[in-house]
């Protein structure tokens, strides 16, 4: 909708300013990948060249591009026979074309193994923090957007729900501290203050869940008390338990998991 | 605009010439007029054929029309240029490049047009060389001037047109399975029904067969237009099936 492939009922999505199909040499300032989309009997690097042509680059941008992703070896072979991993590098080479301050993806992680997801992470990050590109990902995959967002907008059901930086997402949760140590009974004594809450966690007889104190005052009373730990550790609330904290108690989501609501990473401007 | 235009011409230029479409409807009609030409040649004088014989003006304008006949492919070559791009999905891709729809569209009638002005001169080339070859061995080779050439000419401006209605029509019908068959149905049964009855017959010469036939063939004299009428109908079926298919189709939700 933002790039003027489907048409809005209403309202406008603007980039620097215009609406996407105003601008200029539109490559060249978004870049989108939405689906992987080529010619399966037509190259990796044919298939760049025929959107440089389009926007009038050089069509030597295909093998930078290719490079960039590191799809340079398999640049020559047909688009049909590339893994998905590739797939998804090759549309991010296409959206890299034109050199564009802003990069659109759409889920971008989809498909990909362990290291690709690992590569593609690092990739983003480098993109928008040491070439200073905005970068937008949407993803239904939280954790992932946790590692590599530093905004995050969250929307459901069509409806912009949140939208901060992590920190100020989990800002509502308050941390907890969760140790374990085979004196846990004793342990819990020394915790007790008029501010803190000590309880039982469920998934070890011998671990609490400790609030209001910070981790270091928890190693602290322990060490001063001559309790023997076996785990200490802070727990910051994931943007899953964010997203759920948030969206809870809404009947629609519910209600119809069908139309799970997306989130939105968006990466340093 | 005009520069846009040009690099959106070249961009189709290079998707046509990167897969192998292009090479298989070219040998296909080549293969196709060859054969007819040949077959033509070989019965030409045949009292059971009803081909004129070798030498005769009616044997060479038959023989040299065959051409024509690769119509047939030179649409399919125009539907597959439009509606690849739904089929392959890159229409995503390069809507994204030039937000502006109708100019692709566009580009791609005089890309393709353009594209088909040498294919079809390489048909007609076949149809000529099997002709001069064969009749030549035959006795006498058709003369290469006067209406002999007017009649290759017309078999010329076929093949591009129709490569030009195809790109129409796929604009229109989106879908490439439909667009080709839908077009072989209408062509092979429908025309034939219509131009068979007597009561539709009159319309058959508004139709793409029967403008068609205008601009080629010289037997079968029915009541058709000139050549040159013929040629701009069959131009402005092609330019409709765009312009409906810009205002209706292309303008469609991407997803």
């Amino acid at each position: 909708m933002a790039l003027g492939l489907i048409t809005p009922d209403r309202g406008t999505t603007t980039f620097n300013g215009a609406p996407y199909a105003a601008l200029p040499e539109p490559i060249r300032n978004v870049g989108a990948v939405l689906e992987t989309a080529f010619h399966p009997a037509r190259s990796g690097r044919n298939h760049l060249r025929v959107y440089c042509r389009a926007a009038g680059l050089p069509v030597s941008r295909a093998d930078e591009v290719l490079d960039q992703v590191g799809l340079g070896p398999a640049g020559g072979r047909k688009a049909g026979g590339y893994s998905l991993g590739m797939r998804q590098r090759l549309g991010l080479a296409t959206a890299l074309l034109g050199d564009p301050g802003v990069l659109v993806l759409d889920e971008p992680a989809n498909g990909l193994d362990p290291e690709g997801i690992q590569w593609l992470r690092g990739f983003l990050r480098h993109l928008a923090h040491d070439q200073g590109r905005t970068v937008l990902v949407s993803s239904h995959l939280l954790s992932e957007v946790e590692q590599t967002a530093d905004r995050v907008v969250i929307v459901g059901a069509g409806r912009l729900v949140r939208q901060g930086s992590l920190a100020e997402l989990r800002s509502g949760t308050a941390g907890s501290v969760l140790v374990r140590s085979p004196q846990a009974a004793a342990l819990a004594d020394l915790l007790r203050t008029p501010t803190s809450t000590v309880a039982a966690t469920d998934d070890h007889p011998d671990g609490l869940t400790v609030t209001g104190l910070p981790v270091e005052e928890v190693g602290r009373r322990a060490f001063a008390g001559g309790i023997e730990l076996h785990e200490l550790r802070a727990h910051t609330s994931g943007l899953e338990e964010v997203y759920f904290r948030l969206t809870a108690g809404s009947e629609q989501y519910a209600a119809a998991p069908a139309g799970t609501p997306t989130t939105t990473g968006q990466g340093a401007s | 605009m005009g520069a846009v235009l040009s690099r959106l011409v070249r961009a189709e230029w290079t998707k046509l010439l990167t897969t192998r479409v292009w090479i298989g409807l070219l040998l296909g009609s080549c293969v196709l007029v060859g054969a007819f030409a040949a077959l033509f040649t070989a019965f030409a004088g045949n009292a059971d054929s009803g081909i004129a014989p070798v030498g005769t003006t009616a044997y060479e304008e038959l023989a040299l029309a065959v051409s024509a006949n690769a119509t047939i492919l030179f649409i399919v070559l125009g539907i597959i240029g439009t509606t690849q791009e739904y089929r392959h999905r890159t229409a995503t891709p390069t809507f994204l490049g030039s937000p502006h729809r109708g100019r692709v569209v566009v580009a791609k009638l005089v890309a393709y047009a353009l594209a088909a002005i040498p294919m079809a001169l390489v048909v007609i080339a076949v149809d000529v060389l099997v002709v001069s070859v064969y009749a030549g061995a035959k006795g006498a080779a058709p003369s290469l001037a006067g209406d002999n050439l007017r009649v290759l000419g017309g078999a010329w401006a076929a093949l591009v047109i129709y490569t030009v209605i195809g790109v129409g029509v796929g604009a229109l019908m989106r879908n490439q399975v439909g667009a080709i068959v839908g077009s072989l149905v209408y062509f092979f049964v429908v025309e034939g029904i219509i131009s068979s009855i007597p009561a539709t017959q009159g319309a058959y010469k508004w139709l793409p067969g029967g403008a068609l036939e205008a601009m080629t063939a010289t037997f079968n004299q029915a009541d058709l237009l000139s050549p040159w009428q013929g040629g701009l109908l069959l131009l402005g079926y092609g330019l409709a099936a765009a312009v409906l298919g810009t205002l209706f189709a292309v303008r469609r939700d991407v997803v």
